[in-house]
């Protein structure tokens, strides 16, 4: 599984850090432009692809690359 | 689409006219709530549209009304809704919207006595100001006719449809009682003499296309896109840019103001409409409008009888006011006596300060419930001439 | 692998199919659950094929407005405040054609709007309305709304809210819409598919939201700004319609029911019956 957080619709709520089943991500030192705390997936290696983390977030910051599952969405290139 | 009405000679109250100029001006949406004395035409409106395949709704309240005929525009219909001074106060948040993103649609005002809910079923007109400057925040200018007659209800409401077409807003029919329920000929023409002026389709693509031109305030025959239509459009209440996403930018709100009121005076020869009778060689000059109109000239003909050079002046574009005609009156006379029904001294204030001094105004008024008798007129006349 | 990476060309598949791309990130405050919504309505219209070029997002006025109007890439209409379903009306009828997703809020829709609410329902209008609840006024700083629980402080409750809260979708219900349930934000998968099941119900598909709002919900009624309070807040006072319907009453007391309330697939909206009625009456 491949995650990114898209840096500048991050707002620092915190969903994705509190709500993961495996705990994959951590609160990181690092801010945004805005000074929103970004999430940092530490533990990619033990995310389940459950997909919460992108359902969680009300900013649409987080881009997932499901390896085992299909994605339901298609493409992931800005317009 | 074919006109829907039917050439010929009809005897019908200018409510009824009202109703038949919408729908051969290509109104297909109408939306209305019950008042006196607006009501008959809502009542013809629901008979007649559905035979032209339009669509007509009794909403709710004043307000569905309005906003529902204003989005029925924004679908790409041509949409009316009537009312009377109670109702039209209520419609006034609906007329921002419009206003602010240049909707086309046509507003009637059945003016009867007030204020307040006043004499329902009698004529008053005490909304001149109330249109032109009560919907909220100012930064606009307003388009207001005003027929005399059930053949001019007829004519003027394809006029009010055209003119919404061509400045891309909503403009008023503002008519009264006496009008309404007055019993007279209709003519109605050929389809080949009507004349509508068709909604303007943009000829670019969306991309090159700006949904509100602010940087060209004076621009008119400006294309208004719909939904469904490709273009991506953005309407809102909010102060927002030429693309339509809501700015708190100072520039933008500058831009926006300027838009709404220059379109239109920028414009007004274009808009210009008035009556003159015997005002050649007059020396005294008599104003009325709507149906207060008729016993103003009929005063007028008896002081001619007596030899007064008496001469009476009609704005029927009532918003924005003839200001240029009004001035050219007062030069030429020396006295105006405005005639209208309401006692505060509206018209009568309208005309003062087109009029900047040139001649001495006077204000006839009368609460409403009647029109004045010709009588009642003419005594004044007599009382101030020369 | 993974990273935290520059935006620059990157976008959420939804966003980049159905939003703007000048309008993101939406004006929501950070952990506001309309966004959580959004989402669940873009995996809707996405799962039914619905596209910008026939469906047209309508709003109202509050925070429900701010976050989603002029986001969407089609056609975008942003009522006065209340007036959501009045121009619902007017658009829907002049384009019977075209889907609508209308959102409100319980402000917009409760108080200013809600005779238009009702007679929205009653008429069956054949749009889709999600109602953003957060029991508060958002959008202008916190106070108190028909939704807000009993005794809530806010800023037009100092001393706590005397009122007892609107159950909407109960109007709904009673006023005549077609489809009507409820969910919280976080009820995502629940609840995109009960917005796409709105979208395919004939009539009005009233769908009422339970949304976090930290900024002023939090903050003055819950003296707390942690959108993960509010959401166990939210949490806390909602029960499914099945497990309500063990309880007694005096149980249920302070809680939402959650779920679908009804569903009639064959109760005609205002549209098919003007589409019939004009079949009568039109003569040309």
């Amino acid at each position: 599984m491949a995650t990114t957080i898209i840096k500048d619709f991050c707002k620092g709520c915190g969903f994705c850090i509190a709500n993961c089943p495996k705990k994959v991500y951590d609160l990181s030192e690092e801010m945004n432009k805005k000074g929103y705390r970004l999430p940092n997936p530490v533990r990619i290696e033990d995310c389940i692809e459950c997909g919460l983390c992108d359902l969680y977030c009300p900013d649409f910051a987080i881009l997932l690359e499901k390896t085992k599952k299909k994605p339901h969405t298609q493409g992931k290139e800005g317009r | 689409m074919s006109s829907g009405v039917k050439p010929g000679k009809y005897f019908v109250q200018g409510d009824e006219a009202i109703a038949e100029g919408a729908i051969a001006a290509g109104c297909r949406f109408f939306a209305g709530y019950p008042i006196t004395p607006s009501s008959e035409t809502s009542e013809t409106m629901a008979r007649r549209l559905p035979e032209v395949g339009g669509i007509c709704l009794q909403m709710e309240d004043e307000l569905a009304s309005i906003h529902s005929v204003g989005a029925a525009s924004v679908g790409g219909l041509k949409a009316m809704t009537i009312s009377s001074g109670p109702g039209i106060s209520l419609k006034l948040e609906g007329l921002g919207w419009g206003i602010k993103n240049e909707i086309p649609y046509v507003v009637v005002d059945v003016q009867r006595a007030g204020p307040s809910n006043g004499v329902a079923t009698r004529v008053g007109q005490g909304d001149l100001y109330t249109i032109r400057y009560g919907s909220a925040g100012g930064n606009a200018s307003l388009i207001a006719l005003s027929p005399k007659s059930t053949q001019e209800a007829f004519d003027l409401t394809i006029e009010c449809f055209n003119f919404s077409e061509i400045f891309r807003c909503p403009v008023f029919l503002l008519t009264d009682e006496t009008v309404g329920h007055t019993r007279e000929l209709l003519v109605i023409p050929e389809e080949s003499e009507l004349k509508v002026v068709k909604r303007i389709k943009p000829t670019v693509p969306p991309e090159k296309f700006l949904m509100y031109p602010l940087d060209t305030p004076g621009v008119i025959n400006y294309p208004f896109p719909n939904i469904g239509e490709g273009y991506g459009i953005c309407v809102s209440p909010y102060t927002h840019n030429s693309r339509g996403y809501a700015s708190t930018a100072q520039d933008i709100q500058e831009k926006m103001a300027k838009r709404l009121v220059f379109k239109v005076t920028e414009n007004l020869d274009k808009l210009v409409r008035v009556e003159r009778q015997k005002m050649e060689d007059a020396e005294f000059a008599v104003v009325a409008y709507g149906g207060n109109a008729r016993p103003a000239i009929a005063a007028v003909d008896m002081a001619r009888e007596k030899g007064m050079k008496v001469g009476f002046f009609r704005p029927i574009i009532i918003w924005p006011f003839p200001d240029r005609e009004v001035l050219k009156v007062a030069e030429k006379v020396g006295k105006i006596l405005v005639c209208e029904l309401n006692i505060d001294g509206q018209l009568s204030r309208e005309v003062a300060r087109a009029a900047k001094g040139k001649a001495e105004i006077f204000h006839l008024g009368s609460g409403g419930v009647e029109p004045h008798l010709p009588a009642q007129i003419f005594n004044e006349i007599r009382r101030l001439y020369p | 692998m993974s990273t935290v990476g520059e935006t620059l060309n990157l976008l959420h598949p939804l966003v980049a199919k159905y939003l703007r791309r000048e309008r993101m990130p939406h004006m929501a405050c950070p952990g506001c659950g309309i966004g959580q919504v959004v989402h669940a309505t873009l995996i809707a219209v996405d799962e039914l094929g619905l596209t910008p070029k026939d469906t047209v997002w309508v709003q109202g006025v509050g925070c429900n407005s701010r976050i989603t109007y002029s986001t969407w890439v089609g056609d975008n209409v942003d009522a006065h405040h209340g007036r959501m379903f009045a121009v619902a009306t007017g658009l829907k009828m002049a384009r019977p054609d075209m889907n609508f997703i209308c959102f409100t809020g319980d402000g917009d829709c409760g108080a200013i709007g809600g005779n238009h609410f009702i007679h929205a329902c009653r008429r069956n209008l054949d749009v889709t309305a999600i109602l953003f609840n957060n029991g508060i006024y958002g959008m202008t700083g916190g106070q108190v709304s028909p939704t807000s629980p009993l005794g809530a402080v806010t800023t037009t409750t100092p001393y706590g809210n005397i009122e007892d809260p609107f159950d909407m979708c109960k109007m709904a219900v009673a006023a005549g819409a077609s489809y009507v349930a409820r969910w919280r934000s976080t009820d995502f998968k629940q609840l995109s598919n009960s917005i796409k099941k709105g979208i395919q119900t004939k009539g009005l598909a009233f769908i009422e939201v339970l949304v976090q709002c930290p900024t002023n919900f939090g903050r003055y009624v819950l003296k707390s700004s942690s959108p993960q309070e509010v959401i166990k807040y939210i949490k806390a006072h909602t029960i499914s319609i099945k497990d309500a319907e063990k309880l007694p009453p005096e149980e249920l007391k302070g809680k939402n029911l959650i779920g679908e309330f009804v569903h009639h697939t064959d109760r005609q909206g205002i549209v098919e019956r003007y589409q019939q009625f004009l079949k009568e009456h039109q003569k040309e």
